[in-house]
């Protein structure tokens, strides 16, 4: 399981005790909850502040709406789809989330051995933060969180041919940046 | 809920995705319960009075439903209505319109019972349906005229159509018609 993952069961008991408005219950949660949380927030925006308030804004609304969860699906399923609309909806007020074209790049050898295999995670951290808004989203959601392309494009509003070309395009540029000896205009900016 | 059909099996992009799995995850801001914790209060308040509220919201709520939905209608076309409607229909009397529609469909959905039941699939679809009425606002908040306002507002009104029809049946995404039927009333029926 990945280190980023949802996939926490949270007790029925907890969960009751949220229904009935108890804050120790809720901190509970949010305490299960913090890292993916945040983690997710922060690999969409790129921006530790809009993190921040995505986990915020989102935790409050599932708190406002325990009461009406029923639990025929899992908790976490429920709580992870809330920040991600949280993020995608912050991404769309900035207007981050609109389509910046990602030019192929063909300038590399296809024989290349893919450098994130042994790429430092700051690094990879870096690259990935580089990227347009929609495109880091739709390659964080793809390989990270496991949505296919048609959930993809129904979250952002998108295609989803454009979902994928998004993503073929996203590993091209990825590898471009993580070339250790190409230099790299810094021709892509994060929206803040 | 990995796509395996994907288009063709690249040993590198499967790397990508451990690699980026492999990334650590980020620990959030210490003081982030603290701030969330201090705005929890107030808001379970509001869910207290709502809770109060609940019998007479429900009963209210069919009623609210009935007035709601019969101004929507449009009225019997007579021989002279033709004329008229083309005449008056300018943007600024739509808009109006359009306006008290909203606030109508508003006050009906704060009405209506926090604490009713939605499952699963029904409430993604709220937060959903509130999220893209928040983005309507905000593009209504930067329309310069009100011919740019107009489809806004159509399009609110029709977001808030769509959460009173999800609001009012809280089984009914689920497909099982009985409990929707059995929770609220046949609403679709108005």
């Amino acid at each position: 399981m990945s280190t980023h993952s949802f996939q926490i069961d949270v007790p029925e008991t907890v969960i009751a005790r949220a229904r009935r408005g108890e804050v120790a219950a809720f901190e509970q949660i949010y305490r299960a909850f913090e890292r993916p949380a945040y983690t997710l927030a922060l690999r969409l925006t790129a921006d530790v502040e809009q993190a921040r308030d995505v986990v915020h804004d989102a935790m409050l609304r599932v708190f406002d709406r325990v009461r009406q969860f029923r639990g025929d699906a899992p908790f976490w399923g429920w709580l992870r789809q809330i920040v991600l609309n949280e993020a995608l909806m912050r991404l769309r007020r900035g207007r981050a989330l609109t389509f910046e074209d990602v030019p192929d790049d063909e300038s590399l050898p296809s024989d290349a051995p893919a450098p994130w295999l042994h790429a430092d995670a700051h690094l990879l951290e870096g690259a990935l933060a580089r990227l347009p808004a929609m495109t880091r989203s739709v390659i964080w959601l793809y390989h990270v969180e496991g949505y296919t392309h048609v959930e993809i494009a129904e979250m952002t509003g998108m295609t989803t041919s454009f979902s994928k070309s998004q993503l073929a395009r996203g590993t091209s540029r990825l590898r471009k940046l993580l070339q250790p000896t190409a230099e790299v205009a810094p021709c892509l900016t994060v929206p803040a | 809920m990995l796509d395996r059909s994907r288009m063709k099996f690249d040993p590198d992009d499967a790397g990508l995705g451990a690699a980026l799995r492999g990334l650590p995850a980020v620990e959030a801001p210490a003081d982030l319960w603290s701030s969330i914790a201090r705005d929890l209060p107030g808001r379970q308040a509001v869910s207290r009075r709502r809770r109060i509220a609940m019998p007479l919201a429900a009963a209210a709520s069919l009623l609210a439903a009935v007035l709601l939905w019969l101004p929507s209608r449009p009225p019997a076309p007579t021989p002279g209505d033709t004329v008229d409607a083309s005449v008056a229909a300018t943007a600024d009397a739509e808009t109006e319109r359009l306006r008290a529609r909203s606030q109508r469909i508003e006050q009906w959905l704060a009405a209506l019972p926090a604490a009713s039941q939605q499952d699963g699939r029904n409430l993604m679809a709220t937060v959903e349906t509130e999220d893209l009425i928040a983005l309507v606002d905000m593009q209504l908040g930067a329309a310069r005229s009100a011919e740019e306002a107009l489809p806004l507002w159509r399009q609110r009104v029709a977001l808030l159509e769509d959460l009173a029809v999800i609001r009012s049946t809280p089984y009914g995404l689920s497909g099982d018609r009985s409990l929707a039927d059995a929770s609220t009333g046949d609403v679709t029926s108005l």
